[in-house]
């Protein structure tokens, strides 16, 4: 998604038609909208999902190559080289690889029906098995967790899912928004096993999934195991190239997503952008445009991530996090919930000295809109300050 | 003429003496009182055993024309003859009302009765606690601040309670919290989640065996209805005395306020509560007013210099999910404040160190008043500040938080003539990410359209 809006985005500014795109994908099929990989589980077609539309496939520009893994980097003489054996001269390299799923080194995870959620591949294999009536678990409880049970639930099978933190969506929720998301998902017939984690999977007679077995001893009968337990940035290509890596992988990179090597940039999910990885859209799509800016001589914007915000309907609920919601190292700020009913969250975090906005996390239901919401970030909370998160 | 008799020196019978006074009425009123000091304000107690006051400044106004007599400790309620006796005399009544408040509870510890131990319930009590080390047993209001005034005399002062924090139930973790901080800070030892199992000589044993020197044990674990006169002379008693809507017992010639009563199924403990039953008494003896008594809300707030706190409502509010809640934490400036609404009416409140706020929200408690809209302004104070439609620029928020897209770049491309939401998001990129803000983005296309359907010049 990340490569693909890095080229669309090149295709506008570069007026002077300076650059030729080549796009090396892994996969068979050009680039799709992975948010909304759920609908396609649920009737929508590749076709609707896809991200490049006729402009882009018929644009000279570009040179889409499917299924075609990037085997080497020379970067003395500035050419990869295609596992096919093709070389490719650059005169810039962007490394879009994107993320593996990762999955809990746990006994039989190798199982047959057990699965990621990440391509089309993973949903094929999962709706041949996902039949109305089989049981299922996921583990993980955060964004991509949810969405895979919530899919589950709409083909039939009434899901489990595992998160070994207390609460769901451990890294953007705070318990109380949390629990409006559990009431909901518990509404919604997700079974919820919060503060454990898989332990083992266990097989059948015929070496497909049986059973699993929680760290708290609660032992499921499952037909399939969807593994949604968070990401892991592809970065494998950092050591032949000799680029350095983030403390918890992903490509290193500056605020402008530049590596080491003037003519090489990271961005998306494999790049740590000072230090960092990002795993959402927004932050990824920031990066895809500043690269594309600078490589047509134009400022690109540094990446910063206090202006952050994500807003995320999930189940039912908007669930949206803006400006800071973690503040280590500062002074404790000011927090002030809103709870309405089991249904209704919102909690804001203020500067102790100045009373002014730091950022803020919402739970509730999607009627209203959440987007105003970043504009608050930086000033006094406004006088319908209540309104605004809980209309 | 009606002959009024009050026994109970304490703050209901005073007060109770001078409404009735104030009401007209000209019958002769007597207040027979146990203590040996006449009535006094008895919730500022521990300002004598700070040294902030002494006993005399905490003594109420002298009632001209009411009797009133000290030390006179009624023994025996004769409801044929109508009379009361203490121990040298009797006194003949017409009307009689039992203002005899409660009485201090003496927990089932090893040594509670003997030498070194006092309750806190009179001017004689504070006396009695005496030495440079002092543990006071009770995590409620009078423990918290009877233990803060022995700390501001410069003893040497032991919290212990059995809950994890002072107050804990009534103020919930979080102020409860900052309250043991305060007492801390105050000089005050606070040791939670125990209870005293004995006392022995210059010391007291808890129960998980630390022992804490103690030269006084001051015992401050609750009190029960004052009700062994009324229910000797047979009147209907459960925990206090049974009272109706005019404060009447089951005998129609006796009433009971204060502490002691029990009114619609419950005693309330309290100044407040006690000034609220001799006010309505009062009117209803005098023929003022024939309306019910009606239980005031009342507003709690604890009498110590170490913290600003206050209560309304009953703490069970805070869980119900029926009610909205408003949580304010500020661990480091040492604020709380929590509160649960009904529609705009205020159920219960917690407040710790925002003393502008307690006014304001104990005045729209006790009045049944709606609260602002901004809680917030309610609770932090300072000047009215501005909404958000007046502040917020709207061109330039932020509609497509993947995209980047303002309100702005929409609206232009909605006068370029991208009417759907298709079209925009063809024009702008708004909605091709998570795709959160489709609904924001058709609601702006709809608005728009309909303003030019009124207003054909107007555009975004």
């Amino acid at each position: 998604m990340i490569g693909h809006r890095l080229a669309d985005r090149l295709r506008t500014l570069d007026t002077s038609r300076d650059w030729h795109i080549v796009i090396l994908a892994e996969e068979p099929h050009p680039a799709y909208d992975r948010s909304a990989l759920s609908a396609y589980l649920t009737g929508r077609t590749r076709g609707d999902l896809t991200l490049a539309d006729r402009d882009f496939l018929a644009d000279a520009r570009v040179e889409l190559r499917l299924a075609t893994p990037l085997a080497r980097v020379d970067r003395t003489a500035h050419v990869v080289v295609t596992r096919g054996g093709d070389r490719i001269r650059y005169d810039a390299l962007v490394l879009a690889t994107g993320s593996r799923p990762f999955v809990p080194p746990v006994p039989g995870r190798d199982l047959a029906h057990c699965f990621a959620y990440r391509t089309f591949e993973d949903l094929d294999a999962i709706r041949r098995v996902a039949r109305p009536g089989a049981q299922g678990v996921v583990v993980g409880g955060g964004l991509l967790g949810l969405e895979a049970a919530y899919a589950l639930s709409r083909l039939g099978v009434r899901p489990h899912v595992v998160e070994t933190a207390p609460h769901l969506m451990p890294a953007q929720l705070d318990p109380g928004a949390a629990e409006v998301l559990h009431r909901r998902a518990t509404a919604l017939g997700l079974r919820l096993h919060c503060g454990t984690g898989v332990a083992h999977v266990h097989a059948g007679p015929d070496e497909t999934v049986r059973a699993v077995t929680l760290g708290d001893g609660t032992a499921l009968d499952v037909d399939l195991v969807v593994f949604a337990a968070g990401i892991r940035p592809r970065d494998e290509l950092a050591e032949p190239l000799g680029l350095a890596c983030g403390e918890r992988g992903g490509f290193l990179v500056d605020a402008l997503c530049r590596t080491a090597d003037p003519r090489v940039w990271a961005i998306g999910e494999c790049a740590a952008v000072q230090g960092r990885c990002h795993g959402l859209i927004a932050p990824g799509y920031a990066m895809a445009d500043s690269v594309a800016a600078q490589l047509t001589g134009r400022e690109g914007q540094s990446f910063d991530r206090t202006g952050d915000a994500t807003t995320l309907k999930l189940l039912g609920v908007h669930v949206a996090t803006f400006g800071a919601t973690v503040h280590p190292g500062g002074p404790r700020p000011v927090e002030v919930t809103f709870a309405d009913g089991i249904a209704r969250y919102a909690k804001i975090f203020l500067r102790p000295d100045t009373g002014t906005v730091l950022g803020g996390i919402l739970a509730r239901d999607t009627t209203g809109s959440t987007s105003p919401l970043r504009s608050l970030v930086g000033h006094r909370p406004p006088a319908d300050l209540e309104r605004l998160l809980l209309p | 003429m009606n002959r009024i008799l009050v026994v109970g020196g304490g703050p209901a019978g005073h007060r109770l003496a001078g409404r009735l006074r104030h009401h007209g009425a000209s019958g002769p009123v007597k207040i027979l009182g146990a203590e040996p000091s006449p009535a006094y304000h008895r919730p500022l107690l521990s300002y004598i055993l700070s040294g902030q006051a002494d006993p005399e400044a905490l003594r109420m106004p002298a009632l001209p024309g009411i009797e009133t007599h000290s030390g006179a400790a009624v023994t025996h309620i004769d409801r044929v003859r109508r009379e009361v006796h203490t121990a040298e005399s009797v006194h003949g009544y017409d009307v009689l009302v039992l203002a005899t408040g409660a009485r201090a509870d003496v927990p089932d510890i090893r040594g509670a009765r003997g030498p070194g131990v006092t309750v806190l319930r009179t001017v004689a009590d504070c006396a009695r606690v005496t030495g440079d080390t002092v543990a006071v047993l009770g995590g409620g209001p009078l423990g918290v601040e009877t233990a803060a005034a022995l700390a501001a005399r410069g003893t040497a002062t032991t919290l212990v309670c059995a809950a994890p924090h002072p107050l804990y139930g009534r103020l919930g973790e979080s102020a409860s919290a900052l309250l043991t901080d305060a007492l801390r800070r105050a000089g005050v030892d606070v040791l939670a989640g125990r209870t005293v199992t004995a006392r022995e000589p210059g010391r007291v044993l808890l129960d998980d065996g630390t022992r804490v020197p103690a030269d006084t044990l001051v015992l401050c674990t609750g009190a029960h209805p004052e009700v062994r006169l009324a229910r000797a002379a047979g009147l209907r008693v459960r925990t206090g005395i049974v009272v109706d809507d005019q404060l009447r017992t089951s005998d129609p010639r006796i009433h009971a306020i204060g502490d002691c009563a029990e009114h619609e199924g419950r005693t309330v403990a309290g100044i407040e509560a006690a000034w609220a039953q001799a006010d309505s008494l009062a009117r209803v003896l005098t023929g003022q007013d024939a309306s019910a008594h009606r239980t005031t809300p009342a507003v709690f707030r604890l009498r110590t210099r170490i913290a600003e706190v206050a209560c309304v409502g009953a703490a069970g509010a805070f869980a119900d999910p029926a009610l909205r809640r408003l949580t304010l934490a500020d661990r480091e400036g040492g604020r709380y404040a929590r509160l649960a609404m009904s529609g705009e009416r205020l159920v219960a409140a917690v407040l710790f160190g925002l003393p502008e706020a307690v006014a304001a929200v104990g005045e729209l408690y006790r009045r049944g008043q709606a609260l602002p809209s901004d809680r917030l302004q309610l609770l932090l104070g300072g000047p009215p500040r501005p909404a958000s439609t007046d502040l917020d620029p709207s061109e330039d928020a932020v509609i497509c938080l993947c995209n980047n897209v303002q309100r702005r770049a929409l609206a232009k491309a909605w006068r370029a003539g991208a009417r759907t939401v298709t079209a925009l998001a063809a024009a702008t990129r708004a909605t091709t990410g998570c795709g959160g803000c489709g609904g924001d983005v058709a609601e702006l296309s709809a608005r728009w359209a309909r303003e030019m359907r009124y207003d054909g010049k107007r555009t975004p």
